[in-house]
């Protein structure tokens, strides 16, 4: 579906951005570019999305090289910007029946992608009264309204409460579903945990790790138990201990304290995405 | 997909409550201001005058054939009248010993009595020209004024007998207005798209780069033309060559949407539209003021690119001028306006 060989590029002043990096997403794959603030992510994307052109390197998205793509590129991609960028003296339905009178392609009908995220009520409102939450759902569902074969989403879930995060995470995985694949920039490792089939660390313009996050956590995560657990009938503190994952049915000291002692919680100690990042790149993602 | 956006653009347009009633008033006060203003010239430079002594020959002239001048039985009722009516711009009292004096070669003193108001240069055209026929006066026969032919020769053109009223004068500056107001309009929906990230998301539709530009252009050009447009048709300017006429409005449009680009490309935000527009609108309008005041035509307005604009109005309107009289000024507009609006498509780009 897309695929990046040795991609460099550098902006016109001289700061080289991204430094040959290369990854390649399947069809229906879900695919996570995580990385700090000016590690490359963003410069990537507008690559990607042919807004940056003078790149190094070759790519080739949806079977052709990106150079060779006319127009109807982006008949077959959806793009959703970090910052959300509507006409403010529009009203929702407005600036979504505006996007879909630009595609030749079939389209959905704005009153439904609206639905999807919870705006139909809102329908008929100017975004000037739209909170940064609002607009960012509408930001995400306009790159649907084509239904692309390719969607590159920068953070769309950056400023939306649980609840609404939640939603755009089940839409992702619905797209997916329906066979799209997505190119997900973000800097949220809860969120590329959550929904991501593969992620890619970007630090300084260069990709320092690509697998899933699970295989990521089982790599880099400690194989041991730690159980936190409280003496029945006493008033002493609660304590904890730690036991190899392996042969942790033959431990006597760990099913001794399963049997006697009141269990607060056992966890493995895999590592988060974060802690492998950081494990990783030796940087933080803020 | 140009024309999706064309209507799109003019829709949010008239959504700002600021452009919207500025373009409606505008239009409105315009053609108020030009239904006001006069649409007859009154050449006539009323004087007074009041006679000591009606029989003498000279002063028989006077008497006997009207002209622009009114004759008072006292001093004192003419200078009410030159003070208070402003019908008059001087007043002469002419005393009954005049000849006699100027025939003994005597000084002859002579009060000229002026209107509140009455410029200087005027006061010593009067001054020079009674010198003149004092000096011509032959004090023999005290009748022979002129002794010298002069053949008038009027370099351009001769609007004696049918001089430019404050509305024929008015008219090509009101339509400049129009249009100079209207790069306000463009530069900012045009700072806005950029600034907003919506033109970001155009052009990561379907929409081309080229697209965009070519549908801020037209629409510019929708608003400047369309309101000159009914201006024209209402003022009833159309009529004198409509296709020049057109062509040159739609150039001067051409010329304020390139402005509009240019404008909207220096600018960082909405504050600074105006800032610059403001900088920009200033000298643009002064061409128009030229030709409504034309003592204040000086070389370097040529300099503005606005002057070609306004002054093939003057010429097309006012004096039936044609395309070749013209040519060399609309050439310049669209070359102008080609020019402003390629280095402003050029910086925005930059800015994408």
């Amino acid at each position: 579906m897309l695929s990046v060989e040795n991609l460099s590029y550098t902006y016109p002043g001289g700061t080289e951005a991204v430094r040959g990096i290369d990854f390649s997403i399947e069809e229906g794959e879900i695919f996570g570019f995580l990385g700090p603030s000016g590690a490359g992510k963003s410069t990537t994307q507008k690559v990607l999305i042919r807004l940056l052109r003078g790149f190094r390197g070759s790519i080739t998205v949806l079977g052709k090289p990106l150079d060779e793509w006319d127009d109807s590129y982006y008949e077959q991609v959806g793009v959703a910007f970090e910052l959300p960028n509507h006409y403010q003296k529009l009203t929702a339905r407005e600036n979504l029946s505006l996007f879909r009178t630009l595609y030749s392609r079939e389209t959905r009908d704005p009153a439904e992608l609206l639905e999807m995220v919870g705006l139909e009520d809102d329908a008929d409102t100017r975004i000037s009264q739209f909170s940064k939450g609002m607009q960012m759902r509408l930001n995400f569902v306009r790159a649907l309204i084509h239904m692309p074969d390719l969607l590159f989403l920068d953070e769309p879930t950056t400023g939306l409460d649980p609840v609404n995060g939640q939603k755009i995470k089940d839409i992702l995985r619905q797209q997916k579903a329906e066979g799209r694949t997505i190119f997900l920039t973000t800097h949220d490792m809860t969120v590329a945990d959550q929904i991501c089939d593969r992620v890619a660390f970007i630090v300084d313009g260069e990709i320092t790790l690509i697998d899933s996050p699970r295989n990521l956590r089982l790599q880099h995560g400690r194989r041991r138990v730690r159980v936190e657990y409280h003496h029945d009938g006493t008033s002493a503190p609660t304590q904890q201990a730690e036991f190899p994952l392996d042969g942790l049915g033959d431990s006597d000291e760990f099913l001794k304290i399963l049997r006697s002692n009141r269990i607060e919680t056992i966890h493995t100690q895999e590592a988060t995405l974060e802690d492998i990042f950081i494990q990783t790149t030796g940087r933080s993602l803020t | 997909m140009i024309g999706t956006l064309v209507a799109n653009d003019i829709k949010l347009f008239f959504r700002h409550r600021f452009f919207a009633i500025v373009t409606a008033i505008g239009v409105v006060f315009y053609l108020v201001i030009y239904f006001l203003l006069p649409n007859q010239v009154d050449e006539s430079l009323g004087m007074a005058f009041f006679i000591e002594d009606r029989e003498i020959p000279l002063y028989q002239s006077l008497v006997d054939e009207p002209g622009d001048y009114t004759i008072f039985d006292s001093e004192a009722e003419m200078l009410t009248a030159l003070e208070e009516t402003g019908d008059f711009f001087v007043g002469l009292s002419l005393p009954a010993d005049l000849t006699a004096a100027a025939a003994r070669g005597e000084t002859v003193e002579l009060n000229a009595y002026y209107a509140p108001g009455v410029p200087a240069e005027a006061k010593q055209i009067f001054h020079d020209v009674l010198v003149l026929v004092a000096n011509t006066v032959n004090p023999e026969t005290l009748a022979d004024l002129a002794r010298f032919n002069d053949t008038p020769v009027v370099l351009g053109n001769d609007m004696t007998g049918a001089p430019l009223s404050m509305r024929d004068r008015i008219a090509p500056l009101l339509l400049m207005m129009i249009v100079v107001i209207e790069v306000f309009g463009l530069a900012t929906l045009l700072n806005r798209d950029v600034d907003n990230g919506t033109a970001r998301a155009l052009v990561t539709g379907p929409l081309r780069l080229h697209q965009f530009f070519v549908g801020k252009a037209l629409m510019g050009m929708v608003l400047a033309f369309g309101q000159v447009l009914i201006l024209s048709a209402v003022m009833g300017v159309l009529g004198t060559a409509p296709l020049l006429l057109l062509a040159t409005l739609l150039l001067g449009s051409f010329l304020m949407v390139g402005l509009g680009f240019f404008i909207a490309a220096i600018s960082k935000d909405n504050a600074s539209v105006m800032g610059w527009t403001i900088v920009f609108i200033i000298p643009m309008v002064f061409p128009g003021f030229s030709i409504l005041l034309p003592g204040l035509a000086t070389g370097w307005m040529e300099l503005i690119p606005s002057y070609y604009f306004v002054d093939s109005l003057h010429r097309i309107i006012n004096f039936g001028a044609g395309w070749a009289d013209v040519a060399g000024n609309l050439t310049l507009l669209l070359l102008v306006g080609a020019g402003s609006m390629a280095v402003g498509t050029a910086a925005i780009m930059r800015k994408f």
